[in-house]
């Protein structure tokens, strides 16, 4: 292949990261500003940076019963998908009457986005006694069909042989499957783990819909309901937003490639 | 099952059989109960409740066509509400667009590439509540950024109110969702580009096939299942993008930058109107059932990728 310069192509790229990061160091500059915010011209960089905004958010609004609720919430999700949809990835990778028609049924409810089915699930959950719960929060996420047909896939790719070879040891399948395809499934578990937990840390429409309680709302609807109780020139919502960022931005960095392998295979299944 | 097996064997095997059926059916119940309560009764009562009266202390009456017809005869927002809806969809191609062209930039050979990708692709994971927050800041009127940089180059003197103006409210939270979309595009496109064999490219090049050509006729035909997921995504996101615009404009000024989602909100759980809302949530789904569809028609039923009993 012929070569070509590169620093057209540096400068494009540069380009184009400065426009994707500008939000975020405006915000951040908003949030440590020292000055009156509504100085004119603006500076890019904050004058006289504090850290004020921040003490401002840990004391005045409850951020940390809204962190524990989230991490309660995500913590229910993200157990109950890595055990839900490995059992029912595992059915569907064996032979059983009526599997096509759950396969079917399956990829139906993939085509039912949860925003059509939110009237009568809001219904139900009251007829459940959920409303206003970390259950009832959880409750409709705990199993996904993307994930399990990552499970199913995973499980399928284990060599047949391998399993003959331990039945013939005289393995239970209980045994084959602790011992046999669930070490081998440690990328669909990853996948898993990953997609549950941002499908669950940023929900918004579920719990506005079935959160009444104050106590019980988390990180994001306390985001929300912040905007509306304060003027948007409040410096500590910019500092909210940053303590809000800063989890999902870091779990982001450390994990990047399982991130973005588990986010591809799930948007390559649905 | 061979001959050669005794009455005895057969005895146990199918006992064996029988137990390996239970395990199966328990392990895949939990999965079908919470499917079948929070989509598939759901989607049922939902229809139901379309053509009915109902509010939650009274008891259901048959309501025929009615909310049907109040919706597509008198119900002008309803139609403000689709078009918007429409439009975000349509802007779905500009974004696949752009993050094609970064995609390609970041596919080539260059040093640092990893981190321009990992630049790009960071608005994805940011909750997007905040997101709202951070770009209904950015668009302020008075302080914000984008104002100043369009003062400071002359180009209006005052301060825009980006999403106070009917004309400017929508496109403003489009240009904020492709920023947040953007990232995830790309790597659905790099992704498809690697997967691209190389020895195309220099069997074009060879044959002195122009850039161009090479990328009409090798990336773009090559890429079509990954462009075809994205505008899935593109679908589905602007019949499910609540967050954004209930955090940046709560669907105003008037309805300017209501959405089919945001508007069944409104009606079902700010006004009770929950069995109207349902109506809207009906239409909504056809829609959206019929163009997920079609898309996978036109590009050749791949949406069916999806391992079926494989």
């Amino acid at each position: 292949m012929h070569r070509y310069p590169r620093w057209p192509i540096h400068l494009m790229l540069s380009f184009i990261s400065t426009l994707m990061l500008i939000p975020f160091v405006w915000v951040l500059k908003t949030s440590l500003t020292g000055e009156n915010i509504f100085t004119y011209p603006p500076s890019i960089l904050p004058e006289n940076p504090h850290l004020f905004y921040y003490v401002d958010v840990w004391y005045s609004i409850p951020f940390f019963r809204y962190l524990i609720n989230s991490v309660i919430v995500s913590a229910i999700v993200v157990a109950a998908n890595i055990v839900l949809n490995a059992m029912a990835g595992y059915s569907l990778s064996r032979e059983f009457a009526g599997k096509k028609i759950i396969i079917v049924l399956f990829l139906s409810c993939m085509m039912v986005p949860f925003q059509v089915t939110i009237i009568p699930a809001y219904l139900i959950t009251k007829e459940l006694g959920l409303l206003n719960t970390y259950l009832g929060m959880a409750l409709p996420l705990c199993s996904t069909i993307v994930c399990i047909f990552v499970f199913k896939s995973s499980f399928d790719a284990v060599p047949k042989s391998l399993i003959d070879a331990a039945r013939i040891d005289g393995l239970s399948d209980l045994r084959i499957i602790f011992r046999v395809l669930v070490p081998l499934s440690q990328s669909a578990i990853a996948t898993n783990i990953i997609l549950a937990f941002i499908w669950s840390w940023n929900n918004f429409l579920w719990p506005l819909v079935i959160i009444r309680d104050q106590a019980m709302q988390t990180l994001p609807l306390g985001l929300s309901r912040f905007l509306t109780v304060v003027e948007d020139t409040t410096g500590a919502l910019y500092a909210f937003c940053i303590m809000v960022l800063l989890p999902g931005l870091i779990i982001f960095l450390l994990a990047q490639k399982q991130f973005i392998a588990g986010l591809t295979r799930g948007a390559a299944k649905g | 099952m061979t001959s050669g097996h005794t009455i005895f064997e057969m005895q146990l095997i199918k006992k064996k059989r029988t137990r390996e059926l239970l395990l199966i059916w328990f392990f895949i119940t939990p999965s079908l109960v919470i499917f079948t309560l929070y989509r598939i009764i759901p989607l049922l009562w939902n229809g139901i409740l379309s053509f009915q009266f109902w509010s939650p202390y009274k008891p259901p009456e048959l309501a025929g066509l009615y909310h049907y017809e109040e919706m597509l005869m008198y119900d002008d927002a309803f139609w403000q509400v689709l078009w918007n809806t429409i439009v975000l969809m349509a802007s779905a191609p500009v974004g696949i667009a752009l993050a094609l062209f970064i995609a390609i930039l970041v596919n080539t050979r260059i040093r640092g590439r990893d981190i321009y990708r990992t630049i790009v692709f960071l608005s994805y994971p940011v909750m997007t509540v905040a997101v709202g927050i951070i770009w209904q800041w950015l668009y302020n009127e008075k302080v914000g950024l984008f104002n100043y940089i369009l003062m400071s180059l002359g180009i209006t003197d005052k301060g825009i109110p980006f999403l106070q103006s009917f004309d400017l409210a929508l496109p403003s939270v489009i240009v904020a969702s492709i920023w947040q979309v953007i990232g995830f595009y790309m790597i659905i496109l790099l992704t498809g580009l690697q997967s691209i064999p190389p020895s195309l490219y220099e069997s074009a090049a060879i044959d002195g096939a122009s850039a161009w050509m090479r990328f009409r006729r090798i990336t773009l035909p090559m890429l079509k299942p990954s462009i075809f997921i994205c505008f899935v995504i593109g679908i589905i996101n602007s019949f499910t993008n609540f967050d954004l615009v209930f955090v940046m404009t709560q669907g105003g000024p008037g309805h300017a930058t209501d959405l089919l989602v945001t508007y069944i909100y409104t009606m079902a759980f700010k006004l009770s109107k929950f069995d109207y809302a349902a109506a809207i949530t009906v239409i909504n789904f056809l829609f959206f059932l019929g163009l997920t569809l079609l898309a996978n028609k036109a590009s050749g039923g791949e949406a069916g990728a999806v391992d079926v009993g494989k």
